[in-house]
């Protein structure tokens, strides 16, 4: 492997690994200890798990504008499910649980409408989902009289809050150290991405669909349906994120929830070092962007940086990160 | 992952009389493009010099070739369709009043130079109305309104009908009296002969001969562009089999055929007769229409690739980069990529995927030493081979194999004809559609030639000669 491959091949982890060590040098690694590892998986767990769907549209030669108007959308649904259910006698775990699956239901639901006509209409991926983008939010907002809907189930929150606790790992004031449920399931999503991805006939698909559409259809693979399923996977994806979402904050504020998730999602995937032109992924690439992202936004709080300086930031990273994707297409 | 570097060239060297209508003719992959590309500045040699008017020059570029007078016209034209000939003609070059674009002035001076090709249609077309002989028109009004003294032609009547061809020849004519030297590089020995002062052989990317083009025909220019008599070089042909069809197709666009299993049928004609268009068909990716296919005497509804290969019909694509194989993709994965379930329903085992294209790697001799980098990354040969195992990965009864020699090296040509013989031989029933007639002839059992989407008649063993298909081929009389 030549050695800008190394570069563009695990660059987002030398970026990653390069801010940690800062932090040890600068701060004592203050960053590595468990529960602020902890913080920086759940933080944005949500973002995250939207990104891995991102990453198997993308691979699959798409692209996704509606998904943080879908988290508004969905998370309004599910707040108005948890409270109609719990207020009419049904008890609170099985008032959430109603509630998650019915948004992954909304969520796959327009997944599949922005899939379908992007599949069958044949009209471009992005103008239909900026139509989402506009079109989810203002459901949301009508949902929500244009403002936050409450939870009034406190259950909801403690699901929020709750966790596995990490074995023989204690706090400051000898507590568990939980991990939050937001965390586990991004993590386990992005699993089950991966296998998807590397392991199934499906996943095949998904990156031969990319690749070459035409010579994915003469090679009898029904290039529809695969296009059609990433976007029905990503929606359900961003239902299930926007439980999370709603659980953590009990309430979803139908304006602001979700806002540029979409752009943080696509450029997780980019910067893990998907390419944009679709044939060519990685979830777990995908994984260390949505990390990098973080821990950049964490360091600009914790080093007293002022935060508006946080969008250049990650606007040079992304620029970055795509400069040394084009090295790699160059040597190949 | 890197192949080593063909010389596609080696020690050629040429004079160009000045005023003179000079053919190149070779075999695909003989150089001529090669050659083609340097003499117009798309590539530079790699040794070698070259002299225009008896001074070296070294060109930098397309653009450079072109102030100094030489053209080219390439096979796929290189023009706007979006714009007006006018405006295609003044491309880059655009003529200005006072910093604004002089519409009228670049209208009337390319009114002159259509007048000069005699073309029919007004500088004010788009280029997207016109045919592609208008096309090819603009293309030359290009090279006139710059003066060209040296005008490349690839293969330009592979696309043209007779009447247009013929009206080309008479332009060629006239361009040659105005002291232009055209290099005409053509697969028809035929018009090459006619139309030429003399003409250049190149075979393997080496110089042959060079002769008159009144003293040559085009029998002896296809002995000399293949080097060897064609026994030799076409391996033996696996006895013809009797017996009933595997595939009947019936009045498909006015085209009916059948092969029967272990038989290699031809399938001749110019480009454009609608070949590839047949086998689209077939397979189901276009509509059929009227016709109908038999798959063992019972009548069958193909509507996709997944209908064909249930019925056991597998087409090699001619574009193997578009449509044949993922290039960006693996080796085993392209393998594997249309048989896919065989390796598992949902997960695949990536073992078995991975011992399946060892086994065609030996069983075809493809030459990689990575099965795991990408197919773009191989030579034209090697990827034809994988594009074939991809689809004989389904076992099928009929292999249509489109222009499968096409960008490949004259060893992995032989190859190829062995693999086709020796599929031929285990009973699969091969159609294999070329434009090299040579081809055909030392290949096919049987052949059909087709001429504009209708089967204009069929040869067996006994009657296939180059004369014979270019007659069906082109109503005229030929080589």
């Amino acid at each position: 492997m030549k050695k800008s491959n190394v570069l563009s091949e695990y660059g987002a982890l030398f970026a990653l690994i390069l801010l940690f060590v800062i932090n040890v040098v600068t701060r004592g690694g203050n960053f590595l200890q468990i529960e602020n590892l902890r913080n920086m998986v759940s933080q944005n767990a949500a973002v995250g798990i939207i990104a891995v769907g991102m990453t198997l549209v993308i691979i699959a030669g798409g692209i996704d504008l509606s998904v943080g108007s879908l988290t508004a959308m969905c998370g309004a649904a599910a707040i108005l499910i948890v409270n109609k259910f719990s207020t009419g006698g049904m008890s609170p775990n099985m008032a959430i649980l109603m509630a998650a699956l019915c948004a992954i239901g909304v969520g796959a639901l327009a997944g599949l409408i922005n899939g379908a006509i992007i599949a069958y209409g044949r009209v471009a991926a992005f103008v239909v989902t900026l139509g989402g983008l506009a079109g989810f939010r203002s459901i949301a907002l009508v949902l929500g009289n244009g403002g936050e809907i409450r939870s009034q189930v406190p259950a909801l929150q403690d699901f929020g809050f709750g966790g596995v606790a990490i074995p023989f790992v204690k706090d400051a004031s000898g507590g568990p150290v939980l991990i939050y449920w937001s965390a586990i399931t991004f993590i386990v999503i992005a699993l089950l991405a991966g296998f998807i991805l590397n392991k199934t006939r499906f996943g095949r698909y998904v990156i031969a669909v990319g690749a070459n559409q035409r010579a994915s259809e003469y090679s009898a693979i029904n290039t529809q349906t695969v296009r059609l399923a990433v976007y029905t996977l990503l929606g359900g994806l961003v239902g299930l994120a926007s439980v999370l979402v709603g659980a953590r904050m009990n309430s979803v504020g139908t304006g602001s929830v979700g806002l540029y998730y979409e752009l943080d999602a696509i450029a997780a995937v980019v910067i893990g070092g998907t390419s944009l032109r679709g044939g060519k992924g990685r979830i777990w690439g995908t994984v260390v962007g949505v990390l990098l992202l973080t821990l950049i936004s964490n360091m600009i709080t914790a080093y007293r940086i002022d935060t508006n300086w946080q969008g250049l930031v990650r606007g040079i990273v992304i620029l970055v990160a795509v400069l040394i994707q084009r090295g790699r297409k160059e040597n190949d | 992952m890197e192949f080593p570097a063909v010389r596609a060239l080696d020690g050629v060297s040429i004079a160009f009389a000045s005023g003179e209508v000079h053919g190149i003719v070779g075999e695909n992959g003989a150089g001529k493009s090669t050659l083609m590309k340097i003499l117009s500045g798309v590539q530079q040699a790699t040794s070698g010099t070259m002299k225009l008017d008896g001074t070296p020059v070294l060109l930098h570029g397309v653009k450079d070739a072109l102030r100094r007078g030489i053209a080219m016209i390439h096979q796929e034209l290189n023009l706007i369709d979006e714009l007006t000939v006018a405006e295609n003609v003044f491309l880059g070059r655009e003529i200005t009043k006072g910093g604004l674009l002089n519409r009228a002035q670049m209208v009337s001076e390319t009114e002159g130079f259509l007048k000069q090709v005699h073309a029919g249609f007004p500088a004010t077309t788009k280029v997207k109305d016109l045919s592609i002989a208008g096309k090819q028109l603009v293309e030359i009004a290009k090279a006139v309104a710059v003066n060209a003294s040296i005008l490349i032609m690839d293969e330009p009547t592979a696309v043209l009908s007779d009447p247009e061809a013929d009206s080309l020849f008479e332009l060629i004519a006239k361009l040659k009296e105005q002291g232009t030297t055209v290099l005409y590089i053509s697969h028809r020995l035929v018009e090459v002969c006619k139309i030429c002062d003399r003409v250049t052989v190149l075979r393997d990317g080496t110089w042959v001969e060079t002769m008159d083009a009144k003293k040559a025909n085009p029998a002896e220019l296809a002995r000399l562009m293949v080097g060897r008599a064609l026994q030799d070089f076409y391996p033996p042909k696996v006895p013809a089999p009797n017996g009933n069809p595997i595939l009947e197709v019936k009045n498909i666009g006015g085209a009916s055929l059948s092969v029967r299993p272990g038989e290699i049928l031809g399938l001749a004609g110019l480009v454009g007769a609608g070949r590839t268009e047949l086998a689209e068909a077939i397979i189901g990716t276009r509509p059929i229409g009227q016709g109908t296919v038999l798959i063992d005497g019972k009548p069958v509804r193909i509507h996709n690739t997944k209908q064909a290969m249930s019925h056991g019909i597998a087409y090699v694509s001619e574009d193997r980069k578009g449509l044949g194989l993922h290039t960006s993709l693996s080796v085993v994965h392209n393998v594997t990529m249309a048989n896919l379930r065989a390796y598992g329903k949902a997960v695949i085992s990536l073992q078995q995927e991975r011992k399946s294209a060892d086994t065609w790697k030996s069983d075809l001799d493809v030459r990689v030493g990575d099965l795991n980098a990408p197919v773009a990354s191989m030579s034209g040969g090697n990827q034809q081979k994988v594009a074939i195992a991809k689809w004989l990965e389904i076992k099928p009864k009929v292999l249509i194999l489109d222009e499968p020699t096409r960008g490949v090296d004259v060893g992995a040509k032989r190859e190829m004809y062995n693999i086709i013989q020796r599929l031929a031989g285990e009973g699969m029933a091969c159609i294999v559609i070329s434009s090299e007639l040579p081809e055909i002839i030392g290949l096919c059992h049987r052949t059909v030639v087709m001429r504009e989407g209708k089967v204009m008649g069929e040869l067996g063993s006994n009657e296939l000669n180059e004369e014979s298909i270019m007659h069906l081929a082109a109503g005229v009389e030929a080589a």
